[in-house]
């Protein structure tokens, strides 16, 4: 089981919680499984520009974004790119 | 009587009650924290609040809440089809269908989409109509992008119903939805090499009048403007009174077709309020005149009204409530005579309006 941690609004929209035990076997399937996948991918399943996804600490976007594979005992961390006013 | 007043600001939803006097408002929230909150409205068919939602991280949505605001739900389903080479920008506004459509609800969105759905929220369906319009590679974005903002629906004839977008113009169409045909002869758009053209106007509101809904009144970009025959034609209405004829928001007043209320802004380059007041112009003759109201209203003052900031309700006599950049929201109880600060030093408000029941 992968771990997926949800920042504070994606929680409120998630009914509270922030914290998701998934089987999944890339980042895209645990993104896909959320109950907030649409606020995470767009339209075209595309990970949202600033939305960032840190697997083990190591940006998604740096290994091959929503491609990556896991193994099924990684912290997915979604933080929220420094945006906005 | 209660009257409730849904204020969408770019930090969230607020909201305000009072009875039919209107003089005294108390103030609930924010709701949906975290979201831009560009229109929200009621649906006085069950009283469901819905809201177009932005985000500038988790992108555009819709949310919807039965409960007054305590728990909502976001659209499942909300998307332009890949084959038209379009992506939700943002969305924008919200308009209930009429009675006995039940579940139906429109939503307009950027860039110049309209959505509809069929089961109350849930999921939302592109309308071809608009999203596949054979006119749209004329259309130009406004600096607000190309939005979708105004969805008016005909009360008495189910087939008809008009949309105003920025800056493709104003769209009617008369079998519910499925084909739209441009609707703007008379309007300018003086920011073309054609100052007249078919369409590329940019509306900035358009609403229809309940009571006699051949009637349409719209702001624009360049101009006021009232159509008795549906938007087949426009006569101007500004030059008579007016200050300018730029500005973004409208009101109607329910039980007079005649009046409307627009708060212009000085011109399209330097978008302030004219003679330093936050002036309300009301006409009660078709746009024949303008008379200036300001009792209760600040001056100086150079809080900026947004589109959607602007709304009336349908008591006697009619409530006008007017929603400002700076965060305060202005309530007339009396079409427009006097004004009281319902509320100050709230987000910068992007949408205002308003519902009442006994």
């Amino acid at each position: 089981m992968v771990l997926v941690l949800l920042p504070s609004l994606l929680a409120t929209e998630a009914g509270g919680r922030n914290r998701f035990e998934l089987d999944a076997s890339s980042v895209g399937d645990a993104l896909r499984a959320l109950p907030v996948a649409n606020l995470v991918l767009d339209e075209r399943g595309v990970l949202r520009p600033l939305v960032n996804v840190y697997v083990d600490g190591v940006d998604a976007r740096d290994r091959d974004g929503l491609d990556t594979s896991l193994t099924g005992a990684e912290e997915i961390r979604l933080v929220a790119a420094i945006a906005g006013g | 009587m209660s009257v409730l007043v849904l204020v969408g600001t770019r930090k969230g939803l607020f909201l305000l009650e009072s009875d039919g006097d209107r003089r005294d408002w108390s103030l609930a929230g924010p709701f949906l924290t975290g979201w831009a909150v560009f229109h929200a409205v009621i649906d006085p068919r069950d009283r469901a609040l819905h809201a177009a939602t932005n985000n500038d991280v988790y992108g555009a949505t819709v949310h919807r809440s039965s409960d007054r605001g305590e728990t909502w739900a976001r659209a499942e389903e909300l998307g332009l089809p890949e084959d038209t080479g379009l992506s939700l920008e943002k969305t924008w506004h919200v308009e209930p269908g009429r009675p006995g459509e039940d579940g139906r609800l429109w939503l307009g969105a950027a860039p110049g989409a309209l959505f509809r759905t069929d089961d109350g929220g849930s999921t939302w369906q592109p309308v071809d109509g608009i999203v596949r319009h054979e006119t749209r590679h004329r259309w130009h974005p406004g600096a607000g992008g190309m939005c979708c903002h105004s969805i008016a629906l005909d009360p008495d004839e189910p087939a008809r119903m008009y949309v105003g977008i920025s800056a493709a113009g104003v769209f009617r169409s008369d079998d519910g939805g499925e084909t739209f045909v441009p609707a703007n002869r008379g309007t300018a758009a003086d920011f073309l090499p054609d100052p007249s053209p078919e369409l590329g106007q940019c509306v900035h509101k358009l609403l229809v009048h309940p009571a006699r809904p051949e009637r349409l009144w719209q702001q624009n970009h360049c101009g006021v403007y009232r159509s008795d025959d549906r938007g087949e034609s426009w006569e101007r209405l500004d030059g008579n009174g007016l200050p300018s004829g730029f500005g973004f928001p409208l009101a109607l007043d329910h039980r007079d077709p005649d009046a409307a209320f627009v708060v212009p802004e000085e011109s399209a380059e330097n978008r302030l309020t004219p003679n330093r007041r936050l002036g309300v112009y009301r006409t009660r003759d078709l746009g024949g005149s303008w008379e200036l109201l300001t009792e209760g209203l600040p001056e100086p003052a150079f809080g900026a009204v947004m589109r959607e900031g602007f709304a009336s309700d349908r008591l006697d006599p009619a409530g006008v409530y007017l929603g400002t950049q700076s965060g305060s929201l202005f309530v007339s109880p009396d079409a427009g005579e006097t004004w009281l600060e319902a509320a100050s030093q709230l987000p910068p408000i992007l949408s205002v309006e308003a519902s009442a029941w006994s």
